[in-house]
Protein backbone atom coordinates (compact mmCIF):
# COMPACT_ATOMS: atom_id res chain seq x y z
CA UNK A 1 0.00 0.00 0.00
CA UNK A 2 1.31 3.40 -0.96
CA UNK A 3 1.88 5.80 1.87
CA UNK A 4 2.13 9.52 1.45
CA UNK A 5 3.07 12.04 4.06
CA UNK A 6 2.37 15.72 4.18
CA UNK A 7 4.06 18.02 6.68
CA UNK A 8 3.25 21.69 6.96
CA UNK A 9 3.39 24.45 9.54
CA UNK A 10 0.67 26.23 7.54
CA UNK A 11 -2.59 24.26 7.45
CA UNK A 12 -3.81 25.85 4.21
CA UNK A 13 -0.70 24.62 2.36
CA UNK A 14 -1.27 21.10 3.63
CA UNK A 15 -4.71 21.09 1.97
CA UNK A 16 -3.08 22.01 -1.35
CA UNK A 17 -0.48 19.28 -0.90
CA UNK A 18 -3.32 16.87 -0.15
CA UNK A 19 -4.78 17.75 -3.54
CA UNK A 20 -1.50 16.76 -5.18
CA UNK A 21 -1.12 13.60 -3.09
CA UNK A 22 -4.69 12.51 -3.97
CA UNK A 23 -3.94 13.11 -7.64
CA UNK A 24 -0.70 11.09 -7.49
CA UNK A 25 -2.42 8.31 -5.62
CA UNK A 26 -5.26 8.10 -8.14
CA UNK A 27 -7.07 4.81 -7.83
CA UNK A 28 -4.25 3.10 -5.96
CA UNK A 29 -4.89 1.98 -2.46
CA UNK A 30 -3.04 4.22 -0.09
CA UNK A 31 -2.93 6.14 3.13
CA UNK A 32 -2.22 9.84 3.39
CA UNK A 33 -0.96 11.11 6.71
CA UNK A 34 -0.86 14.83 7.37
CA UNK A 35 1.32 16.45 10.03
CA UNK A 36 0.15 19.97 10.62
CA UNK A 37 0.01 22.74 13.18
CA UNK A 38 -3.58 23.02 14.27
CA UNK A 39 -6.43 21.76 16.38
CA UNK A 40 -9.28 19.24 15.94
CA UNK A 41 -11.11 21.57 13.57
CA UNK A 42 -8.06 21.99 11.34
CA UNK A 43 -7.57 18.25 11.48
CA UNK A 44 -11.15 17.57 10.41
CA UNK A 45 -10.74 20.07 7.57
CA UNK A 46 -7.65 18.17 6.40
CA UNK A 47 -9.61 14.93 6.44
CA UNK A 48 -12.27 16.58 4.31
CA UNK A 49 -9.53 17.54 1.86
CA UNK A 50 -8.31 13.97 1.58
CA UNK A 51 -6.25 13.05 4.65
CA UNK A 52 -6.74 9.62 6.24
CA UNK A 53 -4.71 10.26 9.35
CA UNK A 54 -3.91 13.63 10.87
CA UNK A 55 -1.18 14.16 13.44
CA UNK A 56 -1.55 17.49 15.14
CA UNK A 57 1.55 19.48 15.97
CA UNK A 58 1.96 22.73 17.82
CA UNK A 59 4.21 25.71 17.35
CA UNK A 60 6.12 24.99 20.56
CA UNK A 61 6.23 28.07 22.81
CA UNK A 62 9.76 27.40 24.06
CA UNK A 63 11.55 25.83 21.11
CA UNK A 64 11.48 25.73 17.32
CA UNK A 65 9.02 23.71 15.27
CA UNK A 66 11.88 21.96 13.51
CA UNK A 67 12.61 20.12 16.76
CA UNK A 68 9.95 17.64 15.61
CA UNK A 69 12.57 16.25 13.18
CA UNK A 70 13.77 13.30 15.31
CA UNK A 71 10.17 12.27 16.11
CA UNK A 72 9.28 12.36 12.44
CA UNK A 73 12.35 10.28 11.63
CA UNK A 74 11.17 7.57 14.02
CA UNK A 75 7.68 7.66 12.53
CA UNK A 76 9.07 7.51 8.99
CA UNK A 77 11.27 4.54 9.81
CA UNK A 78 8.24 2.75 11.24
CA UNK A 79 5.70 3.58 8.54
CA UNK A 80 7.98 3.82 5.44
CA UNK A 81 6.22 6.52 3.42
CA UNK A 82 7.00 6.63 -0.26
CA UNK A 83 6.80 10.37 -0.61
CA UNK A 84 6.93 13.21 1.90
CA UNK A 85 5.60 16.56 0.74
CA UNK A 86 6.56 19.47 2.97
CA UNK A 87 5.13 22.98 2.83
CA UNK A 88 8.04 25.16 1.70
CA UNK A 89 7.97 27.82 4.35
CA UNK A 90 11.33 28.68 5.89
CA UNK A 91 10.56 26.35 8.79
CA UNK A 92 9.39 23.67 6.37
CA UNK A 93 12.53 23.82 4.26
CA UNK A 94 14.74 23.54 7.34
CA UNK A 95 12.78 20.57 8.68
CA UNK A 96 12.66 18.82 5.29
CA UNK A 97 16.42 19.04 4.80
CA UNK A 98 17.13 17.73 8.31
CA UNK A 99 14.70 14.91 7.76
CA UNK A 100 16.35 14.10 4.43
CA UNK A 101 19.79 13.96 6.03
CA UNK A 102 18.59 11.80 8.92
CA UNK A 103 16.77 9.38 6.61
CA UNK A 104 19.56 9.61 4.01
CA UNK A 105 16.93 10.58 1.49
CA UNK A 106 16.76 12.74 -1.60
CA UNK A 107 15.10 16.11 -1.14
CA UNK A 108 13.95 18.49 -3.84
CA UNK A 109 13.38 22.10 -2.83
CA UNK A 110 10.38 24.12 -3.99
CA UNK A 111 9.05 21.80 -6.65
CA UNK A 112 6.86 23.21 -9.38
CA UNK A 113 5.58 19.85 -10.52
CA UNK A 114 5.68 16.27 -9.32
CA UNK A 115 4.63 13.35 -11.52
CA UNK A 116 5.08 9.62 -11.62
CA UNK A 117 6.66 8.09 -14.68
CA UNK A 118 7.13 4.35 -14.77
CA UNK A 119 7.88 3.97 -11.09
CA UNK A 120 10.13 7.01 -10.97
CA UNK A 121 9.28 10.41 -9.69
CA UNK A 122 9.88 13.34 -12.03
CA UNK A 123 10.13 16.74 -10.40
CA UNK A 124 10.61 20.18 -11.79
CA UNK A 125 12.25 23.13 -10.12
CA UNK A 126 13.76 26.49 -10.90
CA UNK A 127 17.48 27.22 -10.78
CA UNK A 128 19.88 30.10 -11.54
CA UNK A 129 17.64 32.72 -9.96
CA UNK A 130 14.74 31.92 -12.26
CA UNK A 131 16.73 31.71 -15.48
CA UNK A 132 16.22 28.01 -16.03
CA UNK A 133 14.08 25.04 -15.17
CA UNK A 134 15.57 21.75 -14.13
CA UNK A 135 13.84 18.42 -14.52
CA UNK A 136 14.95 15.87 -11.99
CA UNK A 137 14.46 12.14 -11.77
CA UNK A 138 14.35 10.35 -8.52
CA UNK A 139 13.96 6.65 -7.94
CA UNK A 140 15.04 6.39 -4.34
CA UNK A 141 12.37 6.40 -1.66
CA UNK A 142 11.19 8.12 0.39
CA UNK A 143 11.52 11.14 -1.80
CA UNK A 144 11.10 14.37 0.09
CA UNK A 145 9.86 17.42 -1.79
CA UNK A 146 9.13 20.89 -0.49
CA UNK A 147 6.37 22.82 -2.19
CA UNK A 148 5.46 26.48 -1.82
CA UNK A 149 1.91 27.54 -1.05
CA UNK A 150 -0.37 27.97 -4.04
CA UNK A 151 1.62 25.62 -6.23
CA UNK A 152 -1.07 22.96 -6.29
CA UNK A 153 -4.85 23.06 -6.11
CA UNK A 154 -6.88 21.69 -3.25
CA UNK A 155 -8.73 18.43 -3.79
CA UNK A 156 -11.87 19.10 -5.77
CA UNK A 157 -13.63 16.10 -4.26
CA UNK A 158 -13.60 17.71 -0.81
CA UNK A 159 -16.08 16.04 1.45
CA UNK A 160 -16.65 17.47 4.91
CA UNK A 161 -18.15 14.17 6.09
CA UNK A 162 -15.08 12.08 5.14
CA UNK A 163 -13.83 10.03 8.02
CA UNK A 164 -10.33 9.78 9.33
CA UNK A 165 -8.27 9.65 12.48
CA UNK A 166 -6.85 12.58 14.38
CA UNK A 167 -3.99 12.11 16.82
CA UNK A 168 -1.53 14.33 18.63
CA UNK A 169 2.21 14.28 17.97
CA UNK A 170 4.48 14.85 20.94
CA UNK A 171 7.65 16.89 20.86
CA UNK A 172 10.89 15.30 22.04
CA UNK A 173 12.09 16.47 25.44
CA UNK A 174 15.39 18.09 26.28
CA UNK A 175 16.04 20.23 23.28
CA UNK A 176 19.00 22.60 23.06
CA UNK A 177 17.28 25.43 21.20
CA UNK A 178 15.33 27.88 23.37
CA UNK A 179 12.92 30.48 22.10
CA UNK A 180 13.62 33.73 23.95
CA UNK A 181 10.98 35.69 22.14
CA UNK A 182 8.69 35.58 19.13
CA UNK A 183 7.73 38.84 17.51
CA UNK A 184 5.00 38.53 14.96
CA UNK A 185 5.22 40.69 11.93
CA UNK A 186 2.77 43.58 11.82
CA UNK A 187 -0.01 42.22 9.67
CA UNK A 188 -0.19 43.81 6.27
CA UNK A 189 -3.74 44.84 5.55
CA UNK A 190 -3.48 43.40 2.08
CA UNK A 191 -1.65 40.49 0.66
CA UNK A 192 -0.23 41.45 -2.73
CA UNK A 193 -0.62 37.83 -3.77
CA UNK A 194 -4.38 38.35 -3.67
CA UNK A 195 -4.39 41.51 -5.77
CA UNK A 196 -5.64 41.04 -9.32
CA UNK A 197 -3.73 44.09 -10.50
CA UNK A 198 -0.27 44.94 -9.22
CA UNK A 199 1.89 47.95 -10.02
CA UNK A 200 5.56 47.15 -9.36
CA UNK A 201 8.04 49.95 -8.79
CA UNK A 202 11.79 49.76 -9.24
CA UNK A 203 14.99 51.73 -9.35
CA UNK A 204 13.60 53.86 -12.18
CA UNK A 205 12.01 56.02 -9.49
CA UNK A 206 14.58 58.56 -8.36
CA UNK A 207 12.91 59.54 -5.11
CA UNK A 208 10.40 58.08 -2.71
CA UNK A 209 7.92 60.86 -3.30
CA UNK A 210 7.50 59.75 -6.90
CA UNK A 211 5.95 56.47 -5.73
CA UNK A 212 2.72 58.44 -5.34
CA UNK A 213 2.25 58.24 -9.10
CA UNK A 214 2.31 54.46 -8.91
CA UNK A 215 0.01 54.48 -5.90
CA UNK A 216 -2.53 56.62 -7.76
CA UNK A 217 -2.48 54.30 -10.75
CA UNK A 218 -2.90 51.28 -8.48
CA UNK A 219 -5.77 53.02 -6.73
CA UNK A 220 -7.81 53.75 -9.85
CA UNK A 221 -7.18 50.20 -11.03
CA UNK A 222 -8.22 48.74 -7.69
CA UNK A 223 -4.79 47.17 -7.38
CA UNK A 224 -1.77 47.21 -5.09
CA UNK A 225 1.75 48.59 -5.24
CA UNK A 226 4.69 46.20 -5.03
CA UNK A 227 8.38 46.60 -5.79
CA UNK A 228 11.73 45.11 -6.73
CA UNK A 229 14.10 43.86 -4.05
CA UNK A 230 16.37 46.97 -3.78
CA UNK A 231 13.36 49.24 -3.16
CA UNK A 232 12.49 47.19 -0.07
CA UNK A 233 15.84 45.92 1.20
CA UNK A 234 18.26 48.73 0.31
CA UNK A 235 16.07 51.83 0.17
CA UNK A 236 13.32 50.66 2.58
CA UNK A 237 10.71 52.65 0.63
CA UNK A 238 8.21 49.80 0.89
CA UNK A 239 7.87 46.93 3.38
CA UNK A 240 9.65 43.68 2.55
CA UNK A 241 6.29 41.95 2.15
CA UNK A 242 5.87 43.86 -1.04
CA UNK A 243 8.98 42.91 -2.90
CA UNK A 244 8.54 40.57 -5.79
CA UNK A 245 11.08 38.01 -6.88
CA UNK A 246 12.34 34.51 -6.46
CA UNK A 247 13.24 35.11 -2.82
CA UNK A 248 10.26 37.39 -2.17
CA UNK A 249 6.67 37.29 -3.32
CA UNK A 250 5.70 35.23 -6.33
CA UNK A 251 2.52 36.71 -7.72
CA UNK A 252 -0.01 35.67 -10.34
CA UNK A 253 -2.14 38.74 -10.94
CA UNK A 254 -4.34 39.39 -13.94
CA UNK A 255 -2.25 42.40 -14.79
CA UNK A 256 1.25 43.31 -13.67
CA UNK A 257 2.56 46.76 -14.47
CA UNK A 258 6.34 47.05 -14.10
CA UNK A 259 7.23 50.71 -13.67
CA UNK A 260 10.92 51.60 -13.78
CA UNK A 261 11.98 47.99 -13.26
CA UNK A 262 14.90 46.88 -15.40
CA UNK A 263 13.93 43.23 -15.37
CA UNK A 264 16.57 41.17 -13.56
CA UNK A 265 16.12 37.41 -13.74
CA UNK A 266 15.27 37.19 -10.05
CA UNK A 267 12.46 39.75 -10.27
CA UNK A 268 11.00 38.40 -13.49
CA UNK A 269 10.66 35.03 -11.85
CA UNK A 270 8.18 36.48 -9.41
CA UNK A 271 5.83 37.70 -12.17
CA UNK A 272 6.12 35.05 -14.82
CA UNK A 273 2.67 33.68 -14.12
CA UNK A 274 0.96 37.05 -14.44
CA UNK A 275 -1.71 36.88 -17.11
CA UNK A 276 -0.69 40.14 -18.72
CA UNK A 277 2.58 41.98 -18.16
CA UNK A 278 2.93 45.65 -18.93
CA UNK A 279 6.25 47.46 -18.69
CA UNK A 280 7.18 51.10 -18.59
CA UNK A 281 10.78 52.23 -18.68
CA UNK A 282 12.69 55.01 -20.31
CA UNK A 283 15.49 52.70 -21.45
CA UNK A 284 14.31 51.15 -24.71
CA UNK A 285 16.71 48.24 -24.22
CA UNK A 286 15.46 47.35 -20.76
CA UNK A 287 15.28 43.54 -20.44
CA UNK A 288 11.81 43.89 -18.87
CA UNK A 289 10.37 44.62 -22.34
CA UNK A 290 11.35 41.13 -23.48
CA UNK A 291 8.99 39.64 -20.95
CA UNK A 292 6.19 42.15 -21.39
CA UNK A 293 2.99 41.81 -23.41
CA UNK A 294 2.59 45.54 -23.84
CA UNK A 295 5.11 48.24 -23.15
CA UNK A 296 5.61 51.94 -23.32
CA UNK A 297 9.06 53.43 -23.63
CA UNK A 298 8.98 56.69 -21.77
CA UNK A 299 9.42 58.75 -18.66
CA UNK A 300 7.51 57.44 -15.65
CA UNK A 301 6.53 60.96 -14.69
CA UNK A 302 4.71 61.27 -17.97
CA UNK A 303 3.45 57.73 -18.52
CA UNK A 304 2.04 56.93 -15.07
CA UNK A 305 -0.25 60.00 -14.78
CA UNK A 306 -1.37 59.44 -18.39
CA UNK A 307 -2.30 55.85 -17.56
CA UNK A 308 -4.17 56.96 -14.45
CA UNK A 309 -6.21 59.40 -16.50
CA UNK A 310 -6.84 56.82 -19.22
CA UNK A 311 -8.10 54.29 -16.68
CA UNK A 312 -10.50 56.85 -15.22
CA UNK A 313 -11.77 57.66 -18.69
CA UNK A 314 -12.26 54.06 -19.79
CA UNK A 315 -13.87 53.06 -16.50
CA UNK A 316 -16.26 56.00 -16.73
CA UNK A 317 -17.18 54.95 -20.27
CA UNK A 318 -17.78 51.38 -19.07
CA UNK A 319 -20.25 52.61 -16.49
CA UNK A 320 -21.97 54.99 -18.85
CA UNK B 1 38.53 30.21 22.04
CA UNK B 2 35.47 29.38 19.97
CA UNK B 3 36.06 27.82 16.59
CA UNK B 4 33.92 29.09 13.72
CA UNK B 5 33.75 27.62 10.21
CA UNK B 6 32.10 29.22 7.18
CA UNK B 7 31.07 27.02 4.25
CA UNK B 8 30.96 28.43 0.77
CA UNK B 9 30.23 27.33 -2.78
CA UNK B 10 32.15 28.42 -5.86
CA UNK B 11 29.45 28.91 -8.50
CA UNK B 12 28.90 30.07 -12.04
CA UNK B 13 27.74 33.68 -12.12
CA UNK B 14 24.13 33.35 -13.31
CA UNK B 15 24.21 36.85 -14.79
CA UNK B 16 26.70 35.55 -17.42
CA UNK B 17 24.49 32.70 -18.61
CA UNK B 18 22.69 33.19 -21.90
CA UNK B 19 19.56 31.35 -22.94
CA UNK B 20 19.70 30.25 -26.59
CA UNK B 21 16.48 31.17 -28.31
CA UNK B 22 16.39 28.26 -30.72
CA UNK B 23 16.41 25.40 -28.22
CA UNK B 24 16.33 27.10 -24.81
CA UNK B 25 19.68 25.60 -23.94
CA UNK B 26 22.05 27.48 -21.67
CA UNK B 27 25.20 29.00 -23.02
CA UNK B 28 27.99 29.16 -20.44
CA UNK B 29 30.72 30.42 -22.79
CA UNK B 30 31.07 33.77 -21.10
CA UNK B 31 30.33 32.55 -17.62
CA UNK B 32 32.76 33.36 -14.84
CA UNK B 33 32.82 31.88 -11.37
CA UNK B 34 32.10 33.71 -8.14
CA UNK B 35 31.64 33.06 -4.44
CA UNK B 36 27.94 32.26 -4.13
CA UNK B 37 26.19 35.52 -3.11
CA UNK B 38 24.88 34.60 0.33
CA UNK B 39 28.04 32.69 1.20
CA UNK B 40 29.78 36.08 1.14
CA UNK B 41 27.54 37.01 4.04
CA UNK B 42 28.46 33.75 5.78
CA UNK B 43 32.17 34.47 5.36
CA UNK B 44 31.68 38.05 6.56
CA UNK B 45 29.79 36.85 9.64
CA UNK B 46 32.71 34.57 10.50
CA UNK B 47 35.25 37.34 9.89
CA UNK B 48 33.33 39.64 12.25
CA UNK B 49 33.24 36.98 14.98
CA UNK B 50 37.00 36.70 14.58
CA UNK B 51 37.63 40.45 14.71
CA UNK B 52 35.09 41.36 17.36
CA UNK B 53 34.94 38.25 19.56
CA UNK B 54 38.35 36.72 19.00
CA UNK B 55 36.98 33.49 17.55
CA UNK B 56 39.18 31.26 15.48
CA UNK B 57 37.79 31.46 11.94
CA UNK B 58 38.26 28.97 9.10
CA UNK B 59 36.54 28.28 5.79
CA UNK B 60 35.64 25.05 4.03
CA UNK B 61 34.40 24.20 0.56
CA UNK B 62 34.10 21.38 -1.94
CA UNK B 63 33.46 21.20 -5.65
CA UNK B 64 35.19 21.12 -9.02
CA UNK B 65 37.88 23.79 -9.60
CA UNK B 66 37.51 25.27 -6.13
CA UNK B 67 41.23 26.06 -6.06
CA UNK B 68 40.49 29.15 -8.14
CA UNK B 69 38.43 30.48 -5.23
CA UNK B 70 40.97 30.18 -2.44
CA UNK B 71 42.76 33.54 -2.64
CA UNK B 72 39.53 35.51 -2.98
CA UNK B 73 38.03 33.81 0.06
CA UNK B 74 41.19 34.05 2.17
CA UNK B 75 41.27 37.82 1.61
CA UNK B 76 37.85 38.00 3.29
CA UNK B 77 38.97 36.87 6.70
CA UNK B 78 39.43 33.12 7.32
CA UNK B 79 42.82 31.98 8.68
CA UNK B 80 42.83 28.97 6.37
CA UNK B 81 40.68 26.93 4.01
CA UNK B 82 40.19 23.17 3.99
CA UNK B 83 38.72 21.86 0.78
CA UNK B 84 37.89 18.86 -1.36
CA UNK B 85 38.51 19.42 -5.06
CA UNK B 86 36.96 16.76 -7.30
CA UNK B 87 35.76 17.04 -10.89
CA UNK B 88 32.75 14.79 -10.37
CA UNK B 89 31.35 17.19 -7.78
CA UNK B 90 30.10 19.33 -10.68
CA UNK B 91 26.78 17.51 -10.72
CA UNK B 92 25.99 16.33 -7.23
CA UNK B 93 23.03 17.07 -5.00
CA UNK B 94 22.90 18.53 -1.50
CA UNK B 95 23.11 15.09 0.09
CA UNK B 96 26.62 14.53 -1.30
CA UNK B 97 27.82 18.10 -0.67
CA UNK B 98 26.66 18.03 2.94
CA UNK B 99 28.32 14.66 3.61
CA UNK B 100 31.65 15.91 2.28
CA UNK B 101 31.45 19.20 4.19
CA UNK B 102 30.47 17.35 7.35
CA UNK B 103 33.52 15.12 6.84
CA UNK B 104 35.84 18.12 6.52
CA UNK B 105 34.32 19.80 9.58
CA UNK B 106 34.69 16.62 11.65
CA UNK B 107 38.31 16.37 10.54
CA UNK B 108 38.95 19.96 11.66
CA UNK B 109 37.39 18.98 14.98
CA UNK B 110 35.88 20.87 17.91
CA UNK B 111 33.97 23.30 15.73
CA UNK B 112 31.50 25.37 17.77
CA UNK B 113 29.69 27.16 15.00
CA UNK B 114 29.21 26.48 11.29
CA UNK B 115 27.92 29.33 9.13
CA UNK B 116 26.37 28.82 5.68
CA UNK B 117 24.55 31.14 3.30
CA UNK B 118 20.76 30.69 3.15
CA UNK B 119 21.12 29.01 -0.24
CA UNK B 120 23.43 28.91 -3.24
CA UNK B 121 23.12 31.29 -6.19
CA UNK B 122 22.91 28.44 -8.68
CA UNK B 123 20.74 25.65 -7.27
CA UNK B 124 19.29 27.47 -4.26
CA UNK B 125 18.25 24.20 -2.68
CA UNK B 126 18.79 25.64 0.80
CA UNK B 127 19.51 22.19 2.18
CA UNK B 128 23.21 22.05 2.97
CA UNK B 129 22.96 24.02 6.25
CA UNK B 130 20.23 21.94 7.93
CA UNK B 131 21.60 18.71 6.44
CA UNK B 132 25.01 19.53 7.93
CA UNK B 133 23.40 20.16 11.30
CA UNK B 134 21.67 16.78 11.17
CA UNK B 135 24.83 14.95 10.07
CA UNK B 136 27.01 16.63 12.70
CA UNK B 137 24.40 16.35 15.46
CA UNK B 138 24.42 20.15 15.81
CA UNK B 139 21.41 22.41 16.29
CA UNK B 140 20.04 23.80 13.02
CA UNK B 141 19.11 27.47 12.96
CA UNK B 142 18.23 28.86 9.56
CA UNK B 143 17.47 32.28 8.00
CA UNK B 144 19.39 34.24 10.60
CA UNK B 145 19.87 38.00 10.32
CA UNK B 146 21.38 38.65 13.76
CA UNK B 147 24.07 36.47 15.27
CA UNK B 148 26.02 36.66 18.48
CA UNK B 149 28.27 34.10 20.10
CA UNK B 150 27.94 33.49 23.86
CA UNK B 151 29.71 31.41 26.50
CA UNK B 152 27.26 28.52 26.15
CA UNK B 153 26.53 28.76 22.46
CA UNK B 154 24.89 31.38 20.31
CA UNK B 155 22.06 33.89 20.35
CA UNK B 156 20.33 34.61 17.06
CA UNK B 157 17.35 36.20 15.42
CA UNK B 158 15.80 34.37 12.51
CA UNK B 159 13.42 35.93 10.07
CA UNK B 160 10.41 33.82 9.15
CA UNK B 161 7.29 34.43 7.08
CA UNK B 162 5.21 35.24 10.17
CA UNK B 163 7.77 37.20 12.17
CA UNK B 164 11.02 36.97 14.09
CA UNK B 165 12.22 34.20 16.39
CA UNK B 166 14.87 35.12 18.94
CA UNK B 167 16.71 31.95 19.93
CA UNK B 168 19.41 30.82 22.31
CA UNK B 169 21.27 27.69 21.42
CA UNK B 170 23.32 25.70 23.89
CA UNK B 171 26.15 23.77 22.32
CA UNK B 172 27.33 23.64 18.73
CA UNK B 173 25.14 24.89 15.91
CA UNK B 174 24.88 25.34 12.18
CA UNK B 175 23.32 28.63 11.14
CA UNK B 176 22.35 29.82 7.69
CA UNK B 177 22.42 33.57 7.22
CA UNK B 178 20.31 36.01 5.24
CA UNK B 179 21.82 38.73 3.04
CA UNK B 180 20.74 41.49 5.41
CA UNK B 181 22.87 40.15 8.31
CA UNK B 182 25.87 42.20 7.16
CA UNK B 183 27.50 43.91 4.23
CA UNK B 184 30.32 41.71 2.89
CA UNK B 185 33.62 43.58 2.79
CA UNK B 186 35.56 44.50 -0.27
CA UNK B 187 39.01 43.18 0.67
CA UNK B 188 41.71 45.80 1.07
CA UNK B 189 45.06 45.54 -0.68
CA UNK B 190 46.60 44.55 2.65
CA UNK B 191 44.04 41.77 3.08
CA UNK B 192 44.65 40.57 -0.46
CA UNK B 193 48.41 40.43 0.11
CA UNK B 194 47.99 38.73 3.49
CA UNK B 195 45.78 36.08 1.84
CA UNK B 196 48.76 34.85 -0.17
CA UNK B 197 50.54 33.78 2.99
CA UNK B 198 47.60 31.94 4.52
CA UNK B 199 47.61 28.13 4.49
CA UNK B 200 45.16 25.93 2.60
CA UNK B 201 44.61 22.24 3.02
CA UNK B 202 43.53 19.96 0.22
CA UNK B 203 41.73 16.99 1.66
CA UNK B 204 41.15 13.64 -0.03
CA UNK B 205 37.89 11.78 0.20
CA UNK B 206 39.76 8.96 1.87
CA UNK B 207 40.93 11.22 4.69
CA UNK B 208 37.35 12.03 5.61
CA UNK B 209 36.17 8.47 5.15
CA UNK B 210 33.83 9.37 2.31
CA UNK B 211 32.74 6.27 0.41
CA UNK B 212 31.97 7.34 -3.11
CA UNK B 213 29.98 4.19 -3.88
CA UNK B 214 27.80 4.40 -0.81
CA UNK B 215 27.13 8.10 -1.32
CA UNK B 216 26.05 8.56 -4.88
CA UNK B 217 23.78 11.50 -5.70
CA UNK B 218 20.15 10.58 -5.10
CA UNK B 219 18.80 12.83 -7.78
CA UNK B 220 19.50 12.74 -11.48
CA UNK B 221 19.21 15.83 -13.65
CA UNK B 222 17.28 14.92 -16.79
CA UNK B 223 17.37 18.35 -18.41
CA UNK B 224 18.00 22.01 -17.82
CA UNK B 225 16.31 24.50 -20.05
CA UNK B 226 16.15 28.26 -20.02
CA UNK B 227 12.75 29.59 -19.08
CA UNK B 228 11.26 31.52 -21.93
CA UNK B 229 7.99 33.32 -21.53
CA UNK B 230 5.59 33.53 -24.40
CA UNK B 231 4.66 37.18 -24.36
CA UNK B 232 3.29 39.54 -26.99
CA UNK B 233 6.21 42.01 -26.73
CA UNK B 234 4.13 44.77 -28.26
CA UNK B 235 5.33 48.35 -27.96
CA UNK B 236 2.37 50.70 -27.69
CA UNK B 237 3.97 54.07 -28.35
CA UNK B 238 5.23 53.42 -31.87
CA UNK B 239 4.74 55.51 -35.00
CA UNK B 240 5.01 58.75 -33.08
CA UNK B 241 2.02 58.01 -30.87
CA UNK B 242 2.06 60.42 -27.93
CA UNK B 243 2.34 59.10 -24.39
CA UNK B 244 -1.20 60.25 -23.69
CA UNK B 245 -2.62 58.44 -26.70
CA UNK B 246 -0.47 55.39 -26.04
CA UNK B 247 -1.77 55.26 -22.45
CA UNK B 248 -5.34 55.37 -23.68
CA UNK B 249 -4.69 52.76 -26.33
CA UNK B 250 -3.13 50.47 -23.74
CA UNK B 251 -5.96 50.86 -21.25
CA UNK B 252 -8.56 50.23 -23.98
CA UNK B 253 -6.67 47.10 -24.94
CA UNK B 254 -6.73 45.91 -21.31
CA UNK B 255 -10.42 46.71 -21.16
CA UNK B 256 -11.04 44.68 -24.31
CA UNK B 257 -9.02 41.79 -22.83
CA UNK B 258 -11.33 41.90 -19.80
CA UNK B 259 -8.41 42.71 -17.53
CA UNK B 260 -9.93 45.77 -15.89
CA UNK B 261 -12.93 44.07 -14.37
Amino acid sequence: MTKFWIISDVAETSYELLGKARELLGDQEGIITVYLIGNETTGQEAIGYGADLVKLMELPPDTTWEQYAPVLVQEAQASQPEMILVGATRRGKDLAAQLAALLDSPCVTECKSIEYDDGKVILKRIIYGGLAEKIIECCQFPVIATVASRTFEKWTAKDASREGTIEKLDLPAGVNVQVVERRSKPQEVVNIKDASIVVGVGRGFSEQDELKMAEELAKVLGGEVACSRPIAEDLHWLPEDRYIGISGQIIKPNVYIAAGISGQVQHVYGIRDAKTIIAIDKNENAPIFQVADYYIVGDLKEVLPALTEAVKEVKAANKG
Amino acid sequence: MKKVVACYKWVIDEADIRVEEKDHSLNFERAKYKISEYDRNAIEAGALLNEEKGCEFLAVTCGPNVEASLKDVLSRGPASISYVNEEWLADVDSSVTSKILAGIIKKIGNVDLVICGEGSSDDYSQQVGPRLAALLGYASVTFVNKLDITEEGIKVERKLEDGVEVLEVKGPAVVTVLPDINKPRIPSLKQILAAKKKPTEKISLKEIGFDINASQPKLKTLSISGTVMERKNMQINTDGLSIKDAALKLVKQLNADGSLA
